[in-house]
């Protein structure tokens, strides 16, 4: 049996989950932030993702280089990403130093210096980040179809962000957005490991609920539009495979069809972690796409994903063509496996299998308090740190009409956005 | 057959020689499954290359009395996974499952591993796949500035000078007597299996002894065996360029160890200072913290049965590539001439030794270490005694290591990017 997650809302606003998970003398501190590419206006694309570099580029209390030294110092690894509806940061350590994941962000959360030398250095490690990326066909493809997708919300650019405003950008935006964003109120600490949660909390309370209430936190984004045509995309630079991308618009993870949604992906290709870091198993070469396209030889990979989300965002499919077989040849096979659901629905067996799936993943997922962590903060910062434990019962609940119902209301022609990747001889 | 338990570990060894390392590991429902047989790339001719690759990939392709169909629905339909795949020391093979599910695991490996069927269809597939692969790959930068390196580092006749995956040529000619010859060379005294998680250790034992008892081949068995390389002279460099890229990624190398050398442990924690620790250890610090020339620099030490390379690696935009390798060389010289200091070698032996429980915390993490620990033949009590091993490692020998290891003289460099 697992232990319940405590939920405490400090006097600022900040809400502490915390868990006990005696497993492993080990113990994880995770900070989120409700920020990410979502909250960024044209011209400061990618300004959540730097502002996630500098935190670790020194306080005055934790001077630059000196963050990561003192985690490994005591036995622990730290890291921090950025995605589109969140930022957040962690420290795992051997449980008896976890203090120090709290110093460190109580610290970071205030009083990261954004010095100017250091914006300057990191203003071309980030374009470093970006042309790394940009050495990928598939990157090229995946930025064109949201391109494409988007027309007025900001999921619309990549979390890394434009080039052009990368080298804009001042210390004046960066440390806008920090001192916007960066609040309690914006935050929720989520420990899990082994510890004593009431200790815990105090600890928690000793770091973080004297830090003040931050200014209101600005509107959120305006809703993307509903799409009124399919829209197209071709992208012909060199590679050595055609890919194939495509879009449809899809509700937010908070949008009761979402659970439906995720079963119409488990029969595409499988159930899968819904968080980063993985550490499931594979399940799509059983599932539709794969003995529909690889097993025909028409592709070398098969894929389909749903992205929990706070806005409305993509359910996505993909392939990368065999030698010799025409994107638009592949395009059909994957349309024509959505239109299968659409008209004939899925099996009661798909059904199970897709929830069984669905308990393992979670049940990989449990193993390190890491990643249990993780699913709380992910959940937290979307929706409620509750759908960890409640996405069991909404799968469930899904009956093999309601993944028809959705496949027909969603992905439709009209909410579709389909790119091909060509290769070519000119860069 | 032999059983000894050592603390929480069994180890469990059965009558055709085959070694089950078997840990319960209570607190989350599930059990996984890692195991290597030392058969490998190593043992392939050049022209061969990507057959040993190949062969493990063909395991789950058809085994036993199941089409490949009907090992995915089973094992996917269930949440488990099995898999096998292939390098140049040892050929891998894993499985992850609810607890419940152990039984079918087990019996698809044994399958797997002892009556593959290798079915032709099956073959053309994967070999469409592997191809398809290589071609995307040779438009990778990192594979295309590896590959390079490999080559400029090992003579052709040694297995690593090639990667394991073979090339186009070589993939394309690979036949289905081909696969069926390689993996009669899998032998069960040449096999470890680690089963790690919320189990019954005896009852594990009696299932293994149920599905692999019957494993026999006839042949002896014969193990990868890595030669040592002549050693490099002078300063080999290759460029290589890449229409439609807009980064390089570079690869400065040099002769590394055995795991088995008695200077492994110096030159691990000079690796670990020169180009692991934090974001990069020294050289990440230097070229991506003071200098922002890259998004990541880093060094890796390959140290396993064979001496592998011991690598510097850095993705950097094209016009700084001559100025990252003159940052790594010079990092390189310094840490030769003084090695670490007290305070970064006391942050490394600290980081090793406290970072031990992280490692050990999930199932695939505790399986992954008995394996290590099998296949270096380090003792059951390796785990006990690994802190008192990391504080005695002094600067004395971390800069010996160094000395010996590193160079600016005689090294070689790889860069593949921009036209």
């Amino acid at each position: 049996m697992t232990n319940p997650v405590i939920a405490h809302t400090l006097p600022n606003g900040m809400l502490v989950l915390l868990k006990e998970a005696h497993g492993a003398p080990v113990a994880t501190s995770w900070i989120w932030y409700r920020v990410g590419s979502r909250n960024e206006s044209p011209g400061c694309t990618g300004v959540s993702h730097w502002v996630e570099h500098m935190l670790f580029k020194g306080t005055p209390q934790i001077p630059v280089g000196q963050l990561d030294r003192l985690v490994s110092r005591n036995g622990g690894v730290s890291n921090g990403f950025t995605w589109i509806d969140y930022t957040a940061y962690y420290e795992t350590l051997p449980a008896d130093r976890i203090a120090l994941g709290l110093q460190i962000e109580s610290d970071r959360m205030v009083n990261a210096l954004f010095e100017e030398d250091e914006i300057e250095s990191e203003r071309t490690v980030i374009i470093s980040e970006l042309e790394g990326y940009a050495n990928e066909p598939e990157t090229w493809l995946d930025e064109a179809v949201k391109d494409a997708a988007f027309t007025q919300h900001p999921y619309r650019h990549p979390v890394i962000g434009y080039r052009a405003d990368l080298e804009r950008m001042s210390r004046a935006d960066l440390y806008a957005h920090y001192q916007t964003f960066y609040v309690p109120n914006n935050a929720v600490l989520v420990l899990v490991g082994d510890f004593d949660a009431d200790t815990m909390l105090r600890q928690a309370e000793d770091s973080f609920a004297q830090l003040p209430v931050g200014p209101p936190l600005p509107p959120a984004p305006a809703a993307e539009p509903e799409p009124q045509a399919e829209r197209r995309v071709t992208v012909r630079r060199p590679g050595a495979a055609a890919y194939v991308q495509i879009g449809y618009l899809a509700p937010d993870c908070r949008n009761p069809d979402f659970a439906a949604l995720a079963i119409l992906d488990s029969a595409l290709s499988g159930a899968k972690s819904l968080t980063f870091m993985g550490g499931g198993t594979q399940t799509n070469r059983s599932a539709r796409l794969y003995p529909a396209l690889v097993e025909r030889g028409l592709a070398a990979s098969a894929w389909s994903s749903v992205t929990p989300s706070r806005d409305s965002y993509l359910f996505e499919l993909g392939a990368t063509a065999s030698e010799g077989v025409d994107p638009a040849t592949v395009e059909a096979a994957l349309i024509a496996e959505v239109t299968k659901i659409q008209q004939d629905g899925i099996a009661e067996s798909e059904l199970a299998r897709a929830r069984k799936q669905m308990r393992a993943q979670v049940a990989y997922g449990g193993e390190s308090v890491t990643n249990q962590a993780m699913q709380l903060g992910m959940w937290e910062s979307l929706d409620t740190y509750r759908r960890v434990d409640t996405l069991l019962n909404e799968l469930a609940s899904v009956s093999a009409d309601d993944v028809r119902r959705v496949a027909q209301a969603y992905l439709t022609e009209r909410r579709r956005i389909v790119g091909h990747f060509v290769p070519s001889e000119s860069a | 057959m032999s059983s000894t338990n050592n603390g929480a570990t069994l180890r469990h060894v059965l009558p055709n020689g085959m070694v089950a390392l078997i840990r319960r590991n209570p607190g989350a429902p599930t059990v996984s499954v890692r195991g290597e047989i030392r058969v490998g790339a190593a043992l392939e001719s050049a022209e061969q290359s990507g057959l040993a690759v190949f062969t493990a990939a063909t395991l789950t392709r058809g085994a036993g009395q199941r089409s490949f169909q009907q090992i995915v629905a089973e094992t996917e339909g269930r949440g488990c996974s099995v898999s096998a795949g292939g390098g140049i020391q040892a050929s891998g093979f894993a499985g992850k499952a609810l607890a419940e599910d152990l039984p079918l695991i087990l019996e698809v490996l044994a399958d797997m591993l002892i009556q593959p069927t290798f079915p032709e269809v099956e073959v053309e597939r994967l070999r469409s796949q592997f191809l398809s692969g290589l071609r995307e790959s040779e438009q990778d930068t990192g594979y295309r500035a590896s590959v390079a390196a490999q080559a400029l580092l090992y003579p052709p006749s040694h297995p690593f000078s090639r990667p394991s995956s073979g090339t186009l040529d070589s993939v394309a000619a690979i036949t289905r007597d081909d696969l069926v010859r390689f993996h009669q060379r899998y032998h069960p005294s040449l096999t470890n299996i680690a089963i790690v998680g919320e189990i019954d250790p005896p009852t594990v034992v009696a299932e293994l002894e149920r599905r692999f008892a019957d494993w026999h081949v006839v042949s002896a068995p014969e193990a990868a065996y890595i030669p040592d390389a002549p050693p490099l002279v002078g300063i080999q460099r290759r460029d290589i360029a890449m229409p439609g890229k807009v980064q390089a990624d570079v690869i400065w190398g040099v002769h590394g160890l055995r795991r088995a050398a008695p200077d492994y442990y110096g030159a691990m924690i000079a690796n670990m200072i020169l180009g692991q620790i934090g974001v990069g250890g020294r050289l990440g610090l230097q070229i991506r913290e003071e200098e922002g020339l890259a998004y990541y620099c880093y060094s890796d030490i390959d140290a396993d049965l064979g001496a592998g390379p011991w690598m510097a690696a850095a993705g950097v935009s094209p016009e700084n590539v001559e100025p990252v390798i003159e940052a790594i060389l010079t990092e390189i010289e310094l840490f030769r001439q003084d090695g670490p200091t007290d305070e970064e070698l006391d942050d490394a032996r600290a980081y090793l030794t406290g970072s031990l429980v992280i490692g050990l915390e999930t199932s695939d993490g505790i399986a992954g270490s008995l394996l290590g620990i099998e296949r270096h033949g380090l003792g059951s009590d390796y785990i006990a005694r690994y802190p008192a091993i990391i504080a005695a490692v002094n600067h004395e020998q971390v800069i010996a290591a160094a000395q010996k290891y590193l160079s600016t003289e005689a090294y070689i460099l790889a860069v593949a990017g921009p036209v």
